[in-house]
């Protein structure tokens, strides 16, 4: 009893074979058990269905049916929770905190942040006057760097990003001093220099506030830099629990290590990534130049021009697979609208073999989409559910009023058996297929018209870790076989350096640079590819640093761009000149090109090969 | 200056939206078989003394001639005299042409400026009514979906919708005004014999209202903002009643104002069963005596009542949802 006493004072959180079962008697969470002290941040790591987020509400007092808490105690601050309901939902918003993985939908957009924030405050703190809690509030908008928080506290939730809304859900946590702060995925829905940020953030706050943190997210990497401690969980249990360094040097457990080794590297396995030199000589299957794209939007303040795409420029060689990374709103997928001949662009041209595809009539654009095709991200939304899988495939060749009925059907068959799906299915509708199996169909349906080129748009990121493999090795498979050329446009820094040739970074609508993989990796021309570097989430030993790279701040709006360069605002090296003049795409020699001011004081000799 | 180039956008688009429909009823009106002349002047009237009299009022002149004194009239706030009316407000038709205590005909302004409020005044009762019975009874459905809430719900609705008009009016006015006394039913005398038609019109509006109230607010329920309030620790009071009624409530608003233009447009069936002194009534005359200018400042005045309140629903949805944008 005595050492019960003395064990509940020092932990904040002590929990004892937790269980959780649902309804039919699935246990989902099976005897978790484990201590948190005050101020310490703990990182709770697993894969999808490992019960992580079931955790997670389990202690903010938050399960629903059919989930239920079946044994255990949680005691918190030495008083158990399961037992005492009532007293778990006091604590709730008060002391024990919560913040979620999707802050876009977290507010009421009905209501301004800054009057929300005041109403949660006041209702877990009847106490506190109105006029406190509004000047707390801006206080804490301000302490976690939003801008000009005085007016951001009167906009609402529409009126933020996704970033600047993470901040807000933060304050809204931390705003009624709470012991305990519950962080379930909290990066996973931004982009990596937001996330990185909101987790260096995160960490000052755990300082200042002193409050204890349980961190829980899915990418070992991001766990590793998050937190003091990390806990593994698998399959609802608790694997193993050690700190960052030492968890990735021994693993303990089966699972810890092959979650370790399946981890793509970006720089480890030296520089030889997946480059193959370009002969020079061989003509650009693809071929932009200078492409632009505006939108207009009508706002509350009349009629404004998205610049969506300002200055995009590459070249695309045969059998090449070429990458584009940037983050969300760079302009990628637009610019995937415009290379598909979706859309037509303002300014600049697209030549696909020789032909420009902004102009072609529609016609002729549609036979030039018989030789290249393109693969969406969405598995779910790009295919028709009342279709049979076999006519899915088959339709592209009916479009393009190919072959005859066996003939269609005999190519279909050969598509599918290529990607790997079973001939069973042919005659089924799409509703059971995974989420990797639809990706497989949507390549199917793709190379069924034997085009050279296929343009992927984010094919892969809804895909989990080990189905990405197995797809990006079909992938190499059938560039093999086909003569394949590949444009992969996507946000994942892993991804592209396991599988491009050359990558093409776009920040805000333009190129900032084009190189060639292990030059882009490992000696990147422009200040942002540096950037998106020090984010990239990797347990390796980083070769750029946030904070030597990246400053405060978020990406300018694509409606009114400042003048001159425009990560001029975030970026550590600007001058004068970056404010002024915004740089062109220049040789860097070895076929790297870059906009930056900076590269033009780099020695002569060292620039051309 | 959002309100200001807003007003001014919608207004414009009203101005318009009002000319073609007086422009399209003007010509239809003319279009239809009959004489009013003939109406007008008695069926004993000799014909040259009809074509004199549609002579003078001009309206042996081509169509657009017509139509163009109109409008010019309309905009100086002169909707025409009344065809058949007599301005001293002695019985409606014309038998006798030669009868010179009705040569002073009714002003059509007046005509509506004297039914208009009626209708209005039942209208917004019959509105009152209808929210008080339905607001309840969707938000009680919305919060339990699927559940026993939702389905009385469902079941009131239907009920009310299959409810003739016509014979629930009749019913009500039987029990409650013939054997019960409570309320007075034909004619109007005073505030008490709009309640009886609003509490008819209020039963056949409700299950609209309860239909919209129970799906938006079921799916506001859903949403992530209300499903984390309460971990943030706001109470079930003050989710229910400052989050999810006030998000559910544009779409509601929208078919409130559609509800009201109609209600405002006159309620025909209603108000000729009750003998309510209001806009309806007057339509159901000047249609059946084929008063031209009587319909169409009917039709001028309810296009206008539309579009003004559809600025008002659309000015209210954007006060309550910022992100709306008209």
């Amino acid at each position: 009893m005595a050492l019960d006493t003395a064990t509940t004072r020092e932990a904040l959180l002590s929990v004892r074979d937790l269980t959780v079962a649902a309804e039919g008697g699935r246990v989902v969470l099976d005897r978790i058990s484990f201590e948190l002290k005050p101020r310490q941040i703990l990182s709770v790591i697993g894969e999808s269905g490992s019960g992580k987020t079931v955790l997670a509400r389990a202690l903010a007092s938050w399960l629903s049916a059919p989930l239920h808490i079946t044994g255990g105690e949680v005691l918190f601050e030495g008083r158990d929770l399961v037992s005492d309901p009532a007293h778990a939902r006091s604590l709730a918003g008060r002391e024990i905190a919560y913040v979620g993985g999707n802050p876009a939908g977290a507010l009421d957009p009905t209501m301004t942040v800054g009057a929300q924030l005041v109403e949660k405050l006041r209702a877990v703190r009847p106490d506190i006057p109105a006029a406190q809690a509004r000047e707390k509030a801006v206080r804490l908008l301000e302490a976690v760097k939003i801008p000009s928080a005085e007016r951001r506290f009167h906009e609402y939730p529409f009126q933020y990003s996704g970033g600047m809304m993470q901040r807000a859900m933060i304050v809204d946590a931390l705003i009624s001093d709470p012991a305990l702060l519950i962080a379930d995925n909290i990066t996973q829905p931004l982009d990596v220099t937001v996330a990185a940020q909101i987790l260096k953030l995160m960490r000052e706050l755990n300082e200042n506030f002193s409050t204890a943190v349980l961190f829980i997210c899915s990418s070992l990497p991001v766990a590793c830099d998050a937190a003091d401690e990390v806990m593994v969980l698998h399959a609802g249990r608790v694997v193993e629990r050690q700190t960052p360094n030492a968890l990735v040097v021994q693993p303990g457990h089966g699972y810890t290590r092959g979650l370790i080794e399946e981890l793509p590297t970006l720089w480890e396995g030296g520089p030889e990534g997946r480059d193959t030199r370009q002969d020079r000589e061989q003509a650009a299957i693809m071929s932009v130049r200078g492409v632009a794209k505006h939108y207009e939007t009508r706002g509350k303040s009349g009629k404004a021009l998205v610049q969506a795409v300002r200055n995009v420029e590459f070249d695309v060689f045969p059998g090449d697979n070429f990458g584009i990374v940037g983050e969300s709103g760079c302009g990628k997928s637009s610019l995937m609208r415009l290379l598909t001949g979706l859309e037509r662009p303002d300014a600049g041209s697209i030549f696909f073999e020789n032909e420009n595809v902004g102009e072609a009539s529609p016609r002729r654009l549609r036979e030039l989409r018989r030789r290249f095709q393109l693969v969406l991200q969405d598995p779910y939304g790009s295919l028709p559910p009342q279709s049979s899988i076999g006519s899915i495939v088959e339709e592209p060749l009916k479009i393009h009023r190919l072959g005859s009925r066996a003939k269609r059907r005999e190519r279909a068959r050969a598509a599918l058996s290529e990607v790997g799906l079973a001939d069973s299915l042919y005659d089924s509708l799409p509703t059971g297929l995974s989420a990797g199996q639809r990706q497989r169909l949507n390549v199917a349906r793709a190379m069924v018209l034997e085009p050279r080129l296929l343009i992927m748009d984010e094919t892969l990121s809804a895909l989990d870790q080990t189905e990405q493999g197995k797809l990006l090795d079909l992938f190499e498979r059938l560039q093999a076989q086909h003569g394949f050329t590949y444009i992969f446009i996507s946000h994942d820094l892993t991804m592209v350096r396991r599988v491009c040739s050359r990558i093409a970074v776009m920040y805000l609508g333009e190129t900032v640079e084009v190189a060639p993989n292990e030059r882009l990796f490992f000696d990147p021309g422009h200040p942002y590819s540096r950037a998106l570097l020090s984010a990239a989430p990797t347990l390796e030993e980083r070769r750029y640093r946030p904070e030597d790279c990246l400053l405060e701040g978020e990406p300018p709006s694509p409606i009114d761009l400042p003048p001159g360069c425009a990560f001029a605002g975030r970026c550590p090296h600007a001058f004068d000149r970056c404010r002024r003049e915004n740089p062109a795409l220049r040789s860097r020699g070895g076929q790297a090109l870059a906009a930056c001011f900076l590269n033009d004081e780099t020695p002569e000799e060292d620039r051309d090969e | 200056m959002f309100i200001v180039r807003f007003l001014a956008r919608r207004l414009l688009q009203g101005a318009v939206i009002v000319f073609l429909v007086s422009a399209l009823i003007f010509t239809l009106l003319r279009v239809v078989p009959g004489d009013p002349v003939r109406l007008m002047a008695g069926g004993m009237a000799p014909e040259a003394l009809i074509e004199q009299i549609a002579e003078d009022m001009g309206l042996r002149d081509p169509i657009y001639q017509q139509f163009g004194r109109y409008v010019a009239g309309v905009v100086q706030g002169d909707l025409g005299q009344s065809f058949v009316r007599p301005a001293n407000g002695a019985a409606v038709g014309g038998a006798s042409f030669d009868d010179s205590t009705r040569g002073e005909r009714a002003e059509v302004w007046d005509l509506i400026a004297q039914t208009a409020p009626m209708t209005l005044q039942l209208a917004l009762l019959a509105m009152a009514f209808a929210l008080v019975i339905a607001v309840p009874i969707g938000v009680w459905g919305g919060l339990r979906p699927g559940r026993l809430p939702d389905r009385i719900a469902l079941y009131l609705s239907s009920l009310f919708v299959s409810l003739p008009n016509f014979w629930l009016g009749i019913v009500l006015a039987l029990l409650l005004s013939v054997h019960l006394e409570l309320v007075p039913a034909i004619g109007y005398e005073g505030f008490a014999y709009t309640i009886l038609p609003a509490f008819v019109l209020a039963i056949e509006i409700a299950p609209f209202i309860i239909r919209t109230l129970t799906v938006s607010v079921a799916g506001v329920m859903g949403q992530s903002f209300i499903d984390i309030a309460a971990v943030r620790g706001l109470t079930r009071n003050q989710i229910v009643f400052r989050h999810a009624i006030k998000n559910s409530s544009v779409p509601l608003l929208n078919l409130l104002g559609v509800q009201f233009s109609m209600l405002l447009g006159g309620v025909l069936v209603i108000e000729f069963i009750f003998d309510y002194p209001g806009l309806g009534l007057l339509t159901i005359n000047a249609v059946m005596q084929r008063d031209f200018p009587l319909i169409q400042g009917i039709a001028i005045v309810t296009a206008a009542a539309f579009v003004l309140i559809n600025i008002v629903v659309d000015l209210c949805a954007t006060a309550i949802d910022p992100r709306l944008d008209y």
